[in-house]
């Protein structure tokens, strides 16, 4: 009988010897499956990233990668659309609805992006802007800004423009300034005579600032001049204390 | 009183044993053919093989058939030199022993044979012939062209043998029968039907496919492989079933034993 012990441990180097290329086949398959494995995890979790990133950005509505999308989509359509309309031979629309849209809104002149509009009553479209002084004063009817009036006081001094003139005195009185109502509705008359909303301005100021009787002298003298249904009707409520 | 495993390991010691026959597909196959040959008027014919693909014990089967029909006879081992082949021929042929301080004379020899022929048939089953020299196989041949002595010569099949197949007797034998080695399946049956033999049924039992396809590619089928291998798989399996039992079972022979016995005849290697 020859030696067992002996022969088994040949035979375990033998199995091991044997198992070798198979423990360097899975190792091989491991490492090869490892970052596989890791890159295919890793896609998924970029996905789910970028999803939420994109959620994310949606609901707070920044102007993040799906806002410059949305941006481009809505540029696009509207280039479609003014392509469309190009066809119905429509151009000036076009050109318009393409400026406002992909530009920014050009700034008027200083004066008039500093004055922030009261009742906003009055939107400014792009059309009035290019239109002359004056009817942009009277548009933009009231203002608060304490700036605004100087500016619209200092630009008077050089024009004399009686828009301005008359702009100031509405704006003062409205303002509750009955005092620089009363002035600016003077010098609106100054230069020009006939104009009743001038002379009403400077009417009700005079009430307001407690010179009613000389309010209603001036009011009656003018009535009989001109026969004027509003300086009558100014004139009940003067006295009639429904100012 | 000897352990189930030692009777096993005795089942297959390496012997050409007539008892340890084993009837096989492929070994009847050879049988039949070799003994058709016989029938034939052939002067030689050759039974060709690897070692241990059965040739021996087919010579030894057919003499042990043949016996008392014919007048055969197996000379197993070769002779040491010519002189004693002639003498051991002489006794077969003359059935009389040689007189003391003689030697046979090959014409005298020849010229009996030749006065034996349609008297006598006599066949000489020769095992292991590769190991006759070339002038002792020409005499051979001058023998056998008597038609009285017809000679079975067993080689094996090696580059040199095949050498001297082709040289002595191409142009003389009528007849080639080539033993291969066993397939799987015939591989099973011979180990199983081995162990049956003994009544070794559990053993046998415990023997499994996949143990066989291990034996067959380690011995490549050669029956002498075959032998030797499950000799030293039962002497390991007795081993533990002395020393360490929870190493073998009675139900499967473990891959691991085959191997340490592969390893032991060093069918493979470390």
């Amino acid at each position: 009988m020859y030696d067992v012990e002996k022969l088994e441990n040949e035979w375990k180097k033998y199995r091991r010897k044997r198992l070798k290329p198979w423990y360097i086949g899975i190792l091989v398959l491991i490492f090869l499956l490892v970052p596989l494995i890791f890159f295919l995890v890793n896609q998924k979790i970029d996905f789910s990233a970028l999803k939420s990133y994109f959620q994310t950005s949606n609901e707070n509505g920044s102007y993040e990668v799906v806002s410059h999308l949305e941006k481009k989509n809505k540029s696009s359509i509207l280039v479609n659309e003014a392509l469309d309309r190009l066809e119905i031979k429509e151009r000036i629309l076009k050109d318009s609805m393409i400026t406002v849209v992909d530009k920014p809104v050009k700034k008027p002149l200083n004066i008039l992006v500093d004055i922030p509009v009261l009742d906003g009553a009055g939107e400014i479209s792009v059309g009035d802007m290019n239109q002359d002084k004056p009817k942009v004063h009277l548009d933009i009817v009231e203002s608060t800004s304490v700036t605004a009036y100087k500016d619209v006081e200092k630009r008077f001094m050089q024009s004399r423009e009686i828009d301005d003139a008359l702009f100031l005195a509405r704006s003062y009185f409205k303002k509750g300034n009955y005092k620089k109502a009363e002035y600016w509705a003077l010098e609106t008359n100054k230069l020009d005579e006939d104009s009743e909303e001038s002379l009403f301005i400077f009417v009700k100021s005079k009430v307001k600032l407690g010179h009613t009787n000389e309010a209603i002298a001036i009011l009656m003298d003018y009535i009989k001049i001109s026969n004027s249904d509003e300086g009558r009707k100014l004139l009940y409520q003067i006295e009639n204390n429904e100012l | 009183m000897k352990s189930r495993y030692e009777i096993a390991k005795d089942v297959f010691i390496d012997s050409v044993d007539i008892d340890d026959y084993i009837d096989l597909n492929s070994s009847v196959t050879a049988y039949q053919q070799l003994r058709h040959s016989m029938d034939k008027p052939l002067k030689m014919i050759l039974l060709f093989g690897k070692p241990g693909t059965g040739k021996s014990i087919l010579l030894n089967r057919i003499q042990e058939k043949l016996k008392h029909q014919k007048e055969i006879h197996y000379f197993d081992t070769p002779a040491i030199n010519e002189k004693e082949f002639f003498h051991k021929l002489f006794k077969v042929l003359t059935k009389k022993d040689l007189p003391s301080n003689t030697e046979v004379n090959f014409s005298a020899l020849n010229d009996f044979c030749k006065n034996l022929r349609g008297k006598r048939e006599i066949i000489i089953l020769l095992d292991e012939a590769q190991m006759y020299g070339p002038e002792m196989m020409e005499k051979i041949r001058l023998l056998s062209d008597s038609r009285a002595v017809k000679f079975v010569v067993s080689l094996h099949k090696t580059e040199d043998e095949d050498l001297v197949a082709k040289e002595h007797f191409q142009s003389r034998i009528w007849e080639v029968i080539e033993l291969k080695n066993a397939t799987i399946e015939d591989q099973t049956a011979y180990v199983h039907k081995k162990l049956l033999k003994k009544n070794l049924f559990e053993i046998a039992n415990s023997i499994k496919e996949k143990n066989m396809k291990r034996i067959h590619k380690y011995t490549k089928g050669n029956y002498r492989e075959c032998n030797k291998l499950l000799f030293t798989i039962f002497e390991i399996c007795e081993y533990y079933d002395k020393n360490d039992p929870s190493k073998v079972s009675y139900t499967k022979i473990p891959n691991k034993i085959i191997e340490m016995a592969a390893l032991k005849l060093g069918y493979i290697h470390v």
